[in-house]
């Protein structure tokens, strides 16, 4: 094991987790995190307007009666999540390049709002449509966003400024420093979407369609599933850098089925939001290591087992695993990667066949990762009780896969204990 | 003496935290330990830190931290994988020490 895996680590592993730390990466993945707040909360108004209630209840008929108003809270954050996401884009990428944040942010949301038409509406006056600020802008978004950075640290770097003498305000020294990275901004921003007439989203949308629908396929959700457990069989936060390139796809999948479910659409259109993941497959962390623990609890021999199930047991069932991954350990344990690896394809596969097949409800809220995955899984599918049943099948699955090799590992680890023991009592 | 855990989130290493604080005061050390998500270095780690530790799983990111700790003079090490469970305690606190010699 030990040669292959520092080959696997130093070629491969390596290298991909470099690639996730790339600057404009980086401050694609913390802008879109900024934003996980008001997609979390603003999600939650989806339940309030459906409730998960038998129809005839109260709460349902006056949800039923006021859906439109009891969803603007979700229609001015999850809806349109690229907007908050631009200023955080604009925001992480100018900070790491040691610019002016705020100048950043600000840039990076009207080079997003450029590339809309706005709309006159009788008796309303000019209204700007929202879907493109919301998932199907995203990939705009990040593009335009890193380009008004870039246009900014161009002035910037070659001094293309207005410098104000030094005994000006900072803050008003800021505003003309900006003014002629903002005017060639939006001057060329303006030049294609308006002068040129060129639809940026549909362009973009186009460009990006196979991938998005590449993302939702059967490959696409095993792959990252796959590279997650493989990154965390070296000790390597897997989320952390296979999110950084799947996240903008996982968001786009939630946001388009939350905004089908708002529209009242009886089937929504993709499967794996990072959501789908995070409950259905990533039962107590990634690997589903929840079904580690509980066969630790059922099945431990070794002193060393049954105290780490017990105190891997409660930050296990809000999907926090490193004690475990560490602890077992699993990192380059060769007899715990196999199932480290194989649990998560299996159930995977599975809840992937029973959304598709319409057993399950695809997810569409986000509810704070922490929860415990039943009530996570309720709460995402919007009340689905087949989902909740699905976790619990994911989890016995789990189970039955880690357990036999847990107990060739724990029967190991009894051994050096007897032998430790043994040992010590002889040199006593 | 104050010790800052750096993970991915803060979550994971402030359960690793109760296992360093354990196993220092048993060794009569008094230690303030706090766990925080790598996006928060860059605001926490001028806070008089006497200490960072980066947790293994972002060991891809350790150079990143090490960078901002270094410029505000903040010894910084990675916490070893077999440290980094919340029986790791006197592993931890040798780690500790490692870094701070």
């Amino acid at each position: 094991m030990g040669g292959f895996a520092n080959w696997l680590d130093k070629k491969l592993s390596g290298p991909m987790a470099r690639l996730a730390e790339q600057r404009h990466l980086q401050a694609v993945r913390d802008g879109v995190i900024s934003a996980l707040p008001f997609i979390i909360v603003g999600s939650f108004f989806l339940i309030l307007a459906f409730p998960p209630v038998p129809e005839d209840w109260l709460i349902a008929e006056w949800a039923a009666n006021n859906v439109t108003d009891i969803l603007i809270p979700y229609r001015m954050t999850m809806f349109i999540m690229s907007l908050y996401i631009a200023f955080g884009i604009g925001y992480n990428l100018s900070k790491s390049y040691n610019l002016d944040p705020l100048s950043g942010a600000q840039m990076a949301t009207a080079a997003l709002l450029l590339t809309i038409t706005p709309q006159v509406v009788e008796g309303v006056g000019y209204t700007l449509p929202m879907t493109p600020m919301g998932g199907n802008g995203l990939f705009v978004t990040m593009i335009v966003s890193i380009l008004a950075v870039e246009i900014l640290r161009f002035c910037k770097t070659k001094n293309i400024t207005i410098k104000m003498p030094p005994q000006v305000p900072a803050s008003v020294s800021r505003s003309f420093e900006a003014l002629i990275p903002v005017a060639i901004l939006i001057v060329s921003i303006s030049l294609v979407t308006v002068a040129l007439g060129v639809d940026l989203h549909k362009l973009v949308e186009k460009m990006v369609a196979p991938l998005v629908a590449a993302g939702d396929s059967y490959f696409g959700v095993m792959l990252p599933v796959f590279l997650i457990t493989f990154f965390w069989s070296f000790g390597i936060h897997g989320v952390s850098i296979v999110g950084t390139i799947a996240r903008p796809l996982w968001e786009v999948y939630l946001v388009e089925n939350s905004a089908a479910v708002a529209e009242g659409a009886s089937t929504l259109p993709h499967v794996a939001p990072e959501t789908f993941f995070q409950w259905f497959v990533w039962i107590g962390g990634a690997g589903a290591t929840l079904g580690l623990i509980i066969s630790m609890l059922l099945f431990a021999k070794s002193k060393y087992s049954k105290t780490l199930g017990r105190t891997s047991a409660i930050p296990g069932l809000f999907n926090i695993n490193e004690p475990i991954i560490f602890g077992a350990p699993i990192v380059l344990n060769p007899i715990l990667i196999v199932p480290f690896i194989i649990t998560p394809l299996v159930t995977a596969s599975l809840s992937y066949f029973a959304v598709v097949l319409g057993f399950v409800t695809p997810t569409f809220t986000m509810p704070p990762w922490t929860l415990p995955a039943p009530i996570g899984a309720f709460l995402a599918t919007g009340g689905d009780w087949n989902a909740v049943l699905l976790v619990l099948i994911n989890i016995a699955i789990s189970v039955i896969i880690y357990t036999p090799f847990f107990k060739i590992y724990d029967n190991k680890l009894l051994e050096q204990e007897t032998n430790e023991e043994q040992n010590e009592t002889v040199n006593a | 003496m104050k010790v800052l855990f750096v993970c991915s989130g803060g979550m994971s290493s402030a359960i690793v935290v109760e296992a360093l604080k354990k196993e220092a005061a048993k060794k009569g050390r008094e230690l303030e330990v706090k766990a925080i998500g790598t996006n928060e270095v860059e605001q926490e780690i001028s806070n008089g830190w006497s200490v960072c530790m980066v947790a293994p799983q972002i060991r891809h990111r350790f150079d990143q931290v090490k960078e901002q700790a270094v410029k505000v003079g903040v010894p910084c090490g990675q916490i070893p994988p077999q440290a980094y469970t919340p029986m790791g305690g006197p592993k931890l606190l040798q780690a500790m020490d490692d870094i701070l010699n």
